[in-house]
């Protein structure tokens, strides 16, 4: 599947997803990113989602939205998904709203890697 | 507002769509950016501008194109000063649930507003709600970035 607002890399059994835009505020474009994080959580072999910040500066309330529904999905599928290499500005937008509770939030994508090879040694 | 200090000041009244918004903003965040205004502060006013905006559109003026936002920006040497008006019909705060309480986590609404009301120092709505005043101070940045 080509996709338009995200690029996607299998790392071991992990799928982590980065975003072509640095700014994530677009509404259409947000529907769009929507459409293309839900169509993860619906494939089989994708049960372990890590979503990589790196580029990203902004990060709207409607884009966080869209995340917090797919770490619903993930969840109740079976699934896991953690979040990596958010600039501090944007990880503060997760922190001040209480969402570092209900995300897995790691510095750097080497990190989570690790974390969800060790969570499925235990 | 002080209109004796103004360094720089504009009033537009603009069609109701994110292209739209999205060069306007761009506008105010060069003239933050050509008046030395901190990164951090040009971040936090451009995402309380993006957000104050969408909500606007989306929310005020319904995703109708042909209606159109009122805005006002005033930019001092200590503070930097926005309004937004729709043409919605308003909507009231205290309805708006608190998007960082734990049985609201998962809510899709409210989580705009946290993050205006978390970036700016000063937030006033209208008696209609329709219509959104942010206040940002310069010096409070200043005396952040030093602690």
């Amino acid at each position: 599947m080509a996709y338009d607002c995200i690029e996607l890399e299998d790392v071991q059994d992990i799928s982590v997803v980065r975003f072509k835009d640095e700014k994530v505020m677009d509404p259409s474009r947000i529907e769009k990113l929507g459409e293309e994080l839900m169509s993860l959580a619906g494939e089989e072999d994708s049960c372990n989602l890590l979503i990589n910040f790196e580029d990203v500066r902004f990060f709207s309330s409607a884009a966080i939205n869209k995340l917090i529904v797919l770490e619903k999905r993930m969840r109740a599928g079976g699934g896991a998904m953690k979040l990596s290499n958010l600039r501090p500005e944007v990880r503060d937008l997760f922190s001040f709203t209480n969402l570092d509770g209900l995300f897995d939030i790691r510095d750097e994508q080497s990190e989570a890697i690790r974390s969800f090879t060790n969570s499925a040694e235990d | 507002m002080n209109q004796e200090e103004f360094v720089w000041r504009k009033q537009v009244t603009i069609a109701s769509s994110v292209s739209t918004a999205a060069e306007l903003i761009g506008s105010v965040i060069e003239q933050l950016k050509k008046h030395d205004w901190g990164e951090k502060k040009v971040f936090a006013i451009h995402l309380a501008l993006e957000e104050a905006m969408m909500n606007a559109i989306k929310h005020g003026n319904q995703g109708d194109e042909s209606k159109s936002i009122a805005t006002q920006f005033e930019l001092t040497a200590s503070r930097f000063c926005a309004r937004i008006t729709d043409e919605g019909s308003g909507f009231k705060i205290s309805e708006v649930p608190d998007p960082t309480k734990e049985e609201n986590l998962e809510l899709p609404s409210g989580r705009g507003l946290a993050m205006i009301q978390n970036y700016i120092d000063e937030f006033h709505y209208s008696e209609q709600s329709n219509s959104l005043m942010m206040v940002i101070h310069r010096d409070k940045q200043e005396q952040r970035r030093g602690q």
